[in-house]
Order: C-alpha cells, then structure tokens, then sequence
C-alpha cells in the first residue's frame, strides 16, 4: 500500500504540489493529472526517494520513504520500477546492456544469468529480437517497452512509475504501451503511479485517480466519481 | 546590491557544487575504481585525441625551430637552436597546447554528452538506479584525463622536437648532432618536472570542467549547445591561467631555473 500523509513537495522553499492525502491499495493503479507544470512528476520523485516531502509522510509498504537514509533508499529503489517520459534509455548502451544495467551495477550474477533475465524481460515485452540494437534504432514505442522492461529488472516490482508513458505516440502504439501497463500489473500485482495528461489514457489504465490544479489535490476518486464530478477543473479536463 | 549578492551567491553555489563534484570523483577513484569504465574514457579522451595532438604538436615545432632560427641566425647562436626549442616546448607550449587541443575536443565531447544525458533523464535514471552519476560519469573520466593528458602531451613534445630538428637542418643548417645536444642539455630534473607537473594539471581542468558544465544543464538541445561553449571557454582560460600559476610557483617559489 502507498499513502500519502499530508505530503507538501518542492524544491528549497519553493512548494511544488501541496497537502496530498491518499491510499493506494495493493495491486491498484493510481492515475495522476493535471496540467503542465501542475507537480504531477514531483510526486513520482517524491515516491522515489528523490525529493524529501517539505510536510507530511510518504509510506510504501509501510517504510516511510523520507526516513530513508542513502543504504534504504538503495534497497527501497530495488523494488520500485521508474519508467521515464521518453524512457530514458542509456545511449550509449545497447537494448541488452540496460534492462541489464542494474544487476551488473548492484549484483555479482555472472554474465549468463543477467543475460538469462534480460531475455526474459525482452520476451515479457515482446521484444527479443532487439536484445542487441542500439536505442536510437528503436521507434518511439519500442523504446517506451525497453523502458518498462529495465525498470523490472532488478526483481518482480512492488510498484511501478509511470511518468507520461504514452507522450508522443501515435493512438496505435499508446494503446499497445497501455495494454502492456496492464499486463505488468496484472502479473506481478504491482501498485502502479501513472502521470499523464491523456484522459483516455487515463481511463484505460487507472482504478483510481487524482486531479492536481494549481498545486493542490483537487479531487481523488473512482472513474464514476470523476464523471460525476461538479469541480469546474475535472469538468473541463475531462471534456477535453 | 542585489546583482552583487546573486553573483557571490552564484559563485559560492558554483564552487561548491564543483569541489563537492571533484572530491566526490577523487572517493570514487579510490574506493570503488571502475576499471572498464575508466579503460573505455582512456581510449576516448586519449586515444581519440591522437592525431589532432599530435598534429598540432608537429606543426608547433616547425614553427618554433623556424621564428628561434630566424631571430638566432644574426647573432651566430644556431648552435643552441635545439636547446632554446626545446626549452620552450617542454617547459610551456607542448603542455599548454596539447591541453587546449585536447581541451577543444574532449571538453566539448564531456560537456555535450553529459549534458545530453542530464536533459534526456538518463542522468536521473542512473540515480533512480542507485548509481551515483559522479561514480559512473564523472570519476573515470577525470582519471582518465590525469593518465592520458601527461601522455599525449610527453609524445607531442617528442614529435614537436623531431620537427624542430627538420627546419633546424633544412632550413638553418644545424647539424642533427648539434641539434640534439642542445636537446638533451635542456632535458634537465626541472625543465622535466615542469612539463609533467603542467599536462597533470591540465589533464585534471579540462576534464574536471567539462563534466561540471555537463552535470549542470537542464532544459534542450539549446542548453546543450551552451554548456558546451562555456565548458571549452571555462576550460581554456583556466589552463591558461594554471600555466602561469605553475610557472610561478616552479620559478618563484620552487627555484626553478632555466
């Protein structure tokens, strides 16, 4: 489970989203909006462990993320997958040597083992045959699935986080990206934090959802809430 | 007042993030040495730099044996041609001009693809991973500038004196023979020190400053461009600047003589 406690987030005395108050229960997806700039990111990174919350508690799995000191937050990461805007692949680094990066980085697996496992997360995702490929041979989507898989390679993830996963795709290929969201919760029970600013994204993959306008939560339900939601910020964004 | 309190204040937040960044690196190199890391950088920055070195070398020596034997052949003392070229080459143009060589190239290319990294995420990545950019990035590139930039700089003295020797024959008549005994007169302990101390140090900023530049742009392929520029100026002046200090230092201070 993720809660948030109260949790204000930003950058030195400058606030960025403040007063977050929610639960994600086990095996939930939580969709999160709001317009450009509105902090939806800066939550991904407070999740993380990047950012300290300026008030307030984050609690994954019971661990409360801002206590984490440089050694928990190594293990706390271990469990938590990351899957950037653009997917952030390491260009200099073929397919196979990213979803492999961390287990070469924080493991002592010989050689075969991690290539074992990248196999396997590449099968996951239905890309094998890239396994050697270089990421600026990779189309947009490609490099948004490569991106999934790298983010589970350390082990089955707790929770996964999403930041934009279908930015600047074609509707095809946003579909396909979703569809896989929705297998990798399916299949490892995940919790998972998607940020976008895609209504209909949004809907194909979220239980839950919350609403960011102006810094500040301005609501938080089901689908049903939403749709039947008076506050004139969700009207307009969902109208869209 | 307030400019000037932005600019200290500008300053005290550049030179901390620079020495935090530099003693960070130095930790690295010695508690958790990345060997194929640090090899790979070695290739790129040293082996890379090759040809551009060694050609700006080469060129620098016929020079430098042409302008000494024109302003030496009226007074008769062709004779310590290879002497004062070699002087100058080892003492102050080989280092400095290796290291700007170097500084256009492998700044540039630090600054840029850091830079590249940090606007595409792929720097937060490595964080989110556990990996300390400083660790991967940073240390084994500035190692690899402390090995290397000594190096190139030893060789291209070598080839800026074999081209010397050439105009020196070609052109003044010095006898090869005369010609390298005034190199090996001029290869004393301290003309020899200055000329490692020197690229060692110019290895360290042209690295250092290039990695710092990439570390610190944020936005696009804009703010790329720019780091990269300010990284090749930052770099070049501060060699230049460090050159004259060590002079300083090695001749005042030191004792250093000629």
């Amino acid at each position: 489970m993720i809660r948030f406690d109260g949790v204000s987030l930003g950058y030195g005395d400058r606030t960025i989203v403040r007063d977050i108050d929610i639960e994600v229960p086990d095996g939930q997806t939580i969709v999160i909006l709001g317009d450009s700039g509105s902090g939806k990111s800066t939550i991904l990174k407070g999740v993380l462990g990047i950012l300290k919350p300026q008030a307030g508690r984050i609690l994954v799995d019971g661990s409360d993320v801002g206590e984490l000191d440089e050694e928990g937050l190594l293990a706390y990461r271990q469990r938590i997958g990351m899957v950037f805007q653009e997917g952030a692949l390491f260009d200099s680094h073929t397919v196979g040597e990213n979803i492999g990066f961390w287990l070469w980085e924080h493991t002592d697996w010989p050689d075969e083992k991690i290539e074992d496992r990248v196999r396997t997360l590449l099968r996951f995702v239905g890309l094998e045959e890239v396994i050697d490929k270089m990421p600026d041979e990779l189309s947009g989507g490609m490099k948004r699935r490569v991106a999934i898989a790298r983010a589970m390679a350390p082990q089955d993830p707790l929770v996964m986080l999403y930041d934009e996963p279908t930015t600047g795709l074609d509707p095809f290929t946003s579909s396909t990206i979703c569809d896989l969201i929705r297998h990798v919760q399916s299949e490892f029970k995940a919790m998972s934090l998607v940020v976008t600013h895609d209504i209909h994204d949004a809907f194909r993959l979220g239980d839950l959802f919350m609403f960011i306008h102006e810094s500040r939560v301005v609501l938080t339900g089901t689908r049903k809430e939403i749709e039947q939601s008076n506050e004139p910020f969700v009207k307009a964004f969902i109208s869209i | 007042m307030n400019i000037i309190e932005t600019y200290f204040a500008d300053l005290f937040r550049t030179s901390g993030f620079f020495t935090m960044m530099v003693l960070r690196a130095f930790r690295y190199m010695i508690t958790r040495f990345r060997t194929r890391e640090t090899l790979v950088q070695m290739d790129r920055i040293g082996v890379g730099s090759i040809p551009i070195v060694f050609l700006a070398s080469i060129f620098a020596g016929l020079d430098m044996a042409l302008q000494f034997e024109s302003v030496m052949a009226p007074y008769g003392a062709k004779a310590i041609l290879g002497k004062v070229v070699a002087t100058s080459i080892i003492r102050d143009l080989g280092p400095v001009l290796a290291s700007l060589v170097m500084s256009a190239r492998v700044t540039s290319g630090i600054a840029s693809e850091i830079g590249m990294m940090n606007v595409t995420q792929q720097v937060e990545a490595l964080r989110v991973m556990g990996v300390d950019p400083i660790d991967r990035l940073v240390a084994p590139r500035m190692f690899a500038g402390f090995v290397m930039n000594p190096i190139l700089s030893v060789a291209g003295d070598f080839l800026g004196l074999l081209s010397g020797l050439w105009i020196a024959f070609l052109v003044g008549k010095v006898p090869a023979p005369q010609y390298w005994a005034g190199v090996r007169e001029a290869l004393t302990g301290e003309n020899m020190a200055n000329g490692l101390i020197k690229p060692f140090v110019f290895g360290f900023i042209l690295t250092s400053v290039g990695c710092y530049y990439g570390m610190r742009t944020s936005g696009g392929a804009y703010d790329v461009g720019r780091s990269t520029n300010k990284a090749v100026v930052a770099s070049a002046v501060w060699i230049l600047i460090a050159n004259f200090l060590i002079s300083k230092l090695l001749l005042d201070v030191l004792g250093f003589t000629l």
